[in-house]
């Protein structure tokens, strides 16, 4: 039971990075590579202001800007520079890597026995687990209820109408080109914060911490897509909530079957195929129902 | 949306009771010890010192699946599993930890102040904020270090070039026991009055041209325990073969792969002696908070003769003996 406490938890602090790479890469259309560069950033950033005696709360709050400053960058090279996005954001990445080293001086800064966001009194009398289970639920709370209302603004409708036909946006007066560079700034502000979250909840910042984590991201959007079909916009951004948890569930499954660690990469991956495969089938087996159907009626 | 709705809820009620039936559950009997191992990733040293380990444990009686459950956990380099890991670990109530490279100790000493953590192949357990003290470690954290002998090794180069001017070495910055070791390097190296010209680099396509620059300015080149350049040896033999220089190494497969010389850590006595660790803490022999921290005590002397010869050095002859009797000797 306790396991299972602990996927939750975790699935809803990486939640917050679904939640950042949903605005890019669905509602932009953008696949944005910088968040493997900027995950790390945000958690380089926080370790190290929280073991220079920053406040945790504060710390994090860097996170989130260091991760603007990353989404900036890659939106000034594919706007003004004409970059290709892939291209843009792959070049931040790369420079994030160096800029991490930079940041923390070594490659992995510990947070054993410093003041986190977890460690407050009140957290660690809970049960246990449940630290970023509570912490979890409120980081996402916010930055959904957040992120709908922003939504629902006339910038937001004029940032959607970006994302769905650049062409027609621009023919309406909107520019594209500086929708596009905030919506990759607010991403990555949300992904800095992940960063930031997950390493204060892990105790430590790793400089090879960001490898993987656009998958985990896309397994998120996509889980959330796959299982609960046709939504609104402010659901389906709970949609992406409720995947990362159950992605963190899967993983948990496959690890309780006892199967050989070896082979958890494999496993993850035919975890996603089948997610992705899911409406396949079901449209499939459908239309084979209703050709029966037809059929029979006939006769 | 119903769907939704229905998952949101059973996921409420799931925390609801989870709350209120902390620790209900989890009180099964155990009739046999467990140990849980967890790694980042499967490397060849890193492999090693996982089968030392195993070796280790059956030295003092613990065989798998026998009289001990050990579960091996491997993160497959994603950092993001080492959490869902050593929380399934220290959930099944194991009675001791051991963790492979560093962000895998520090994963499980983050989820635990009970249940000990051994350890294994941490190069600066306090710069990784394992422990504070190395003689006492004062909680339930101990283990071994894979600190190399850096003494002995600065010694041995002196041995080999009496007229030595400038020695260049060379790490990867984000490799965290390489980076920890050239710290050590800097300072020993100032103590023994050795001059010396630092050249770091971030990944292995670095090596080639950072190497070729070092060359030019240092008589002969020192390499710390360093991941990346061990994978990317060849480049770096090539490019000193090239202008006639010799490198020593700190790991007995570069030093193969054509090093010189090195007093080596060698990797599965690494793991040996932290299975021995674990079985006297689980055998209660030991408690992690006054257990100091370990060391592999001398390096084990691995000498490449045939590149030696190639480059004209002359091996002294105590270090030969002691490789030829103890060590390794590639010809």
């Amino acid at each position: 039971m306790n396991l299972v406490v602990s996927a939750i938890g975790q699935g809803l602090l990486w939640a917050l990075l679904g939640l950042g790479l949903y605005l890019t890469f669905r509602i932009l259309n953008f696949a944005d590579m910088t968040v493997e560069g900027t995950f790390p950033l945000g958690a380089a950033t926080a370790v190290t202001a929280i073991t220079h005696g920053v406040n945790p709360l504060l710390a994090t709050m860097m996170a989130c800007g260091v991760g603007v400053v990353a989404g900036l960058i890659t939106g000034l090279l594919y706007t003004k520079g004409k970059i290709p996005s892939l291209l843009a954001g792959i070049l931040v990445m790369t420079a994030a890597y160096s800029i991490n080293l930079r940041i923390m001086g070594k490659s992995n800064i510990s947070l054993l026995n410093q003041k986190t966001l977890f460690s407050s009194k009140f957290l660690s009398s809970l049960p246990q687990y449940f630290d970023s289970v509570l912490v979890g639920m409120v980081v996402i709370f916010i930055f959904t209820i957040v992120m709908i209302f922003v939504l629902n603004t006339d910038w937001g409708q004029a940032f959607i109408a970006t994302g769905d036909n650049r062409q027609m946006a621009k023919s309406l007066g909107i520019k594209t080109d500086r929708m596009v560079i905030m919506g990759l700034m607010i991403s990555n502000g949300i992904v800095g914060v992940c960063g930031a979250l997950i390493a204060q909840s892990n105790g430590y910042a790793d400089i090879n911490m960001g490898i993987g984590t656009i998958v985990i991201a896309l397994a998120s959007i996509i889980i959330g897509e796959v299982l609960f079909g046709e939504l609104t916009l402010p659901q389906r951004l709970v949609a992406v909530a409720l995947g990362s948890i159950i992605y963190r569930l899967l993983l948990l499954v496959v690890l309780q079957l006892g199967f050989k660690a070896d082979d958890l990469n494999l496993l993850s991956s035919i975890v996603l195929a089948l997610c992705m495969l899911l409406p396949q089938l079901e449209k499939h087996l459908r239309v084979k129902n209703t050709i029966v159907k037809g059929v029979t009626r006939h006769e | 949306m119903k769907r939704m709705l229905a998952v949101i809820s059973a996921l409420v009620i799931f925390l609801g009771i989870a709350f209120f039936n902390e620790s209900g559950e989890n009180s099964k009997s155990q009739s046999m010890a467990r140990v849980g191992v967890l790694t980042l990733m499967h490397h060849p040293a890193l492999d090693q010192i996982q089968e030392g380990f195993t070796k280790g444990m059956k030295e003092e009686g613990y065989v798998n699946g026998k009289n001990v459950l050990i579960d091996y956990q491997n993160a497959q380099g994603d950092q993001s599993n080492l959490k869902t890991m050593a929380a399934k670990l220290v959930d099944e109530k194991s009675d001791v930890l051991f963790g492979i490279t560093t962000p895998a100790s520090q994963s499980l000493a983050n989820l635990t102040k009970k249940i000990p953590v051994v350890m294994g192949a941490v190069t600066d357990p306090k710069s990784a904020g394992l422990v504070t003290n190395y003689e006492h470690p004062g909680s339930n954290i101990t283990g071994v270090s894979n600190m190399s002998p850096i003494k002995d090794q600065l010694k041995l180069i002196k041995e080999f070039m009496p007229d030595l001017k400038t020695l260049g070495v060379i790490y990867t910055s984000s490799d965290s026991s390489a980076t920890a070791e050239y710290k050590q390097i800097v300072k020993i190296a100032a103590e023994q009055k050795v001059p010396i010209k630092v050249y770091s680099i971030s990944n292995s396509n670095d090596l080639n041209q950072v190497s070729q620059e070092m060359l030019q300015k240092v008589d002969a080149v020192m390499v710390p325990q360093d991941n990346v350049i061990a994978g990317a040896m060849q480049t770096l033999v090539k490019n000193a073969d090239a202008v006639n220089k010799p490198i020593f190494p700190a790991v007995d497969t570069m030093v193969k792969q054509g090093g010189v010389a090195a007093y080596g850590i060698n990797q599965f006595k690494l793991g040996l002696l932290g299975g021995h660790l674990t079985a006297s803490i689980l055998k209660g022999k030991n408690k992690p908070a006054t257990t100091a921290i370990r060391y592999v005590k001398h390096g084990e002397a691995v000498l490449n003769l045939k590149q030696a010869q190639k480059l004209g050095l002359k091996v002294p002859t105590r270090f030969l003996q002691e490789a030829t009797k103890e060590g390794k000797v590639f010809k």
